[in-house]
């Protein structure tokens, strides 16, 4: 993707906007057929890298009362003793398919076991985005606009905090100071367990449960992002059109929100798109620490577990949808800057 | 630091102008004591620099101090002992003194986030360096690579690779951090590499016939020093939390050994009874975090050449 100098086509026409929508067309048709070969690069990967963790899920699902013969007939039934291209193709042709494979552990199919999991990341995951996302417009917003001021300072030192703060150790110390000892939510889990609430109070009872890893996986990426957009805030407000603004008596708020945010936050997008992979893995170990019921939290006890089939799975489903976002913030770039040019 | 230096004394070789008075001469300043004195200007990013001195030396010679030796010894003193006068940090779970076990782990914690940050930053100028210099296919290849590493989630991954490959040493943690922290450093380098290249004094060198590695790393890479050091810093900080992210998940340094992020992970499951052997690691962590985080800002101000000398 190019910035393209103005151009005669820049306010669009009509027919230029047809234009604009074709060129789209291909250039997302263009980035879905890279993302193939990359998948398939991606998952042989991961299928070496998996397959090549020592112990495997035979040996973890060992049984002191078996015999040599019953742990060849496990293995066999795991599918293990075809050679690494064989296995490979198998499963790769059965994904093709639809067919995820069982889980090794549980028995049951791939699909149902991330089918379980997956809301809760989701829902973790795009809360967190969208409160960081909030976050992000309102804190950088002030700190530009009170610029070497108290607010700024403030908002910067809060910032550098967020920065150096490890995901999980924030974590545990709210889960320990809100949960153990003030009792103020709920330490883990998605809902009481042992009470039958009214619908209301049921998703109040989940709203709670969910406040605590929200507000720790979007501290992290809000302090990130807000510094970026102070900065970016700054060379805007500086320019010719902000003054024109203010020269014709647009309110303040008005004049930062509405003229000033729009331009600034184009270059945060590829800052936040860099970022989705961070906040995916994020979420894994937010998850883990509050017994969050998601992808993150199943993919590392199957790991523990040498669950191939499910591991895999989660590890392509995680790379297809941080391609999916890569490729919304792309067309989200050219929403917001018209000058951006598919190339 | 080696490249920063040529490239200031490059600088400092001009002949000084016969009008310079002598009060002029004498309070002329080298170019690396202009930055070292915008660098102390920044009061919040010298405090940074001089926690980061005293923590390392806390940690390389504090293990050396009577009483204080045996960091992995059980049953030094009653376990969850509280702070005393001889035992400041108290001791854990097991009796083992938390002072000691903090200095050691502040050690292997340090060393993997600093070997780790070496490595990847050489990794990340050769390869910034190749794909900005030679562009073309190679640069081609060379990004993808390094778009499609920064799309995998980092976590993830790490998991992955150290279930495979780690075996709980430090060496094996350092090379798995290293292997993917040069992402940002060469996309750094080759944005440098790219404008820097078309500068004059690069025609100047070509023209006299400087072969293209003598170009890369002798004419181009120091005038690239400033943000690459800057990023270094940073790139500390954000391999002291994988390490302890790793370590904490049971998939770094393997116990007993201590690490902050296995401290961290010991020290959970005791909050109620002492929270300092969370908040211990922890404040240690996000102090040396923030350290290099503010080092790494004030150094980003000081090397900036759009500022005005003053």
């Amino acid at each position: 993707m190019k910035r393209r100098e103005e151009g005669p086509d820049r306010e669009g026409s009509g027919l230029l906007c047809m234009g604009r929508l074709v060129l789209m067309r291909q250039y997302l048709l263009r980035r879905l057929l890279q993302a193939i070969p990359l998948l398939i690069l991606t998952s042989i990967l991961m299928f070496l890298l998996i397959h090549a963790i020592p112990g495997g899920p035979d040996a973890i699902y060992d049984n002191p009362n078996l015999d040599a013969a019953g742990r060849a007939a496990l293995r066999a039934s795991f599918g293990l003793n075809d050679p690494l291209p064989i296995q490979y193709f198998k499963w790769a042709s059965n994904m093709l398919h639809g067919n995820f494979g069982n889980s090794l552990y549980t028995g049951q199919p791939v699909s149902s076991v991330l089918a379980q999991r997956f809301p809760a990341t989701v829902e973790l995951f795009l809360s967190a985005f969208i409160l960081s996302l909030l976050l992000t417009a309102i804190l950088g917003t002030l700190s530009a606009a009170y610029q070497g001021k108290a607010v700024d300072y403030t908002i910067t030192t809060l910032a550098y905090f967020g920065i150096s703060m490890p995901i999980f150790l924030l974590g545990l110390v709210m889960q320990n100071v809100f949960a153990s000892s003030l009792n103020w939510l709920p330490p883990s889990g998605t809902a009481t367990l042992g009470y039958t609430f009214s619908p209301f109070n049921a998703l109040l009872d989940h709203l709670m449960h969910l406040l605590m890893p929200m507000v720790v996986l979007a501290v992290t990426f809000t302090a990130g992002w807000s510094r970026y957009l102070r900065t970016s805030m700054i060379d805007v407000i500086r320019q010719d059109y902000m003054r024109t603004g203010r020269a014709k008596g647009v309110p303040p708020a008005r004049l930062l929100l509405r003229h000033a945010l729009r331009n600034a936050v184009i270059p945060l997008i590829t800052i936040v798109a860099i970022d989705f992979g961070a906040i995916a893995g994020g979420a894994a170990i937010t998850e883990s620490v509050f017994a969050w019921p998601g992808m993150g939290q199943l993919f590392i006890d199957s790991l523990n577990r040498r669950d191939y089939p499910v591991l895999l799975t989660a590890l392509l489903l995680s790379a297809i949808f941080v391609i999916i976002f890569n490729l919304l913030a792309d067309v989200l770039y050219s929403v917001m800057d018209p000058r951006i040019r598919y190339s | 630091m080696d490249a920063s230096k040529q490239a200031h004394s490059s600088q400092e070789d001009f002949e000084i102008p016969a009008e310079l008075t002598p009060a002029l001469q004498a309070r002329r300043r080298s170019q690396k004591r202009i930055i070292f004195d915008r660098f102390m200007r920044n009061k919040v990013a010298t405090a940074g620099a001089l926690f980061l001195l005293f923590l390392i030396l806390c940690c390389l010679f504090g293990p050396l101090i009577p009483g204080h030796t045996t960091p992995d010894a059980v049953g030094v003193t009653a376990p969850f002992a509280g702070s005393s006068l001889a035992d400041p940090f108290g001791t854990d779970n097991l009796g083992r003194d938390t002072l000691a076990r903090a200095m050691v782990g502040g050690r292997i914690s340090l060393l993997v986030a600093l070997s780790s940050m070496l490595i990847s930053i050489v990794l990340g100028i050769i390869i910034g360096a190749f794909a900005g210099y030679y562009g073309g296919w190679l640069d081609n290849i060379l990004m993808r690579l390094t778009d499609t590493i920064l799309t995998i989630p980092l976590y993830l991954l790490l998991f992955v690779l150290s279930a495979t490959f780690a075996n709980g040493t430090p060496i094996s943690v350092i090379f798995l951090i290293a292997i993917f922290g040069w992402t940002k450093a060469a996309r750094l380098v080759r944005g440098e590499f790219l404008a820097l290249k078309e500068r004059e004094f690069v025609q100047a060198a070509a023209t006299i016939g400087a072969r293209d590695l003598r170009m890369m790393f002798y004419h181009i890479l120091p005038n690239a020093a400033g943000p690459i050091i800057v990023n270094a810093t940073l790139l500390i900080g954000s391999n002291i939390i994988l390490e302890s992210v790793l370590s904490f998940f049971g998939f770094g340094v393997s116990i007993p050994v201590a690490s902050w992020g296995s401290m961290i992970n010991q020290g959970r499951d005791y909050f109620d009874a002492a929270p300092r052997l969370l908040l211990i690691p922890g404040i240690l962590i996000f102090l040396t975090v923030l350290s290099c985080n503010l080092v790494g800002d004030g150094l980003r101000d000081a090397l900036d050449p759009q500022m005005t000398e003053r």
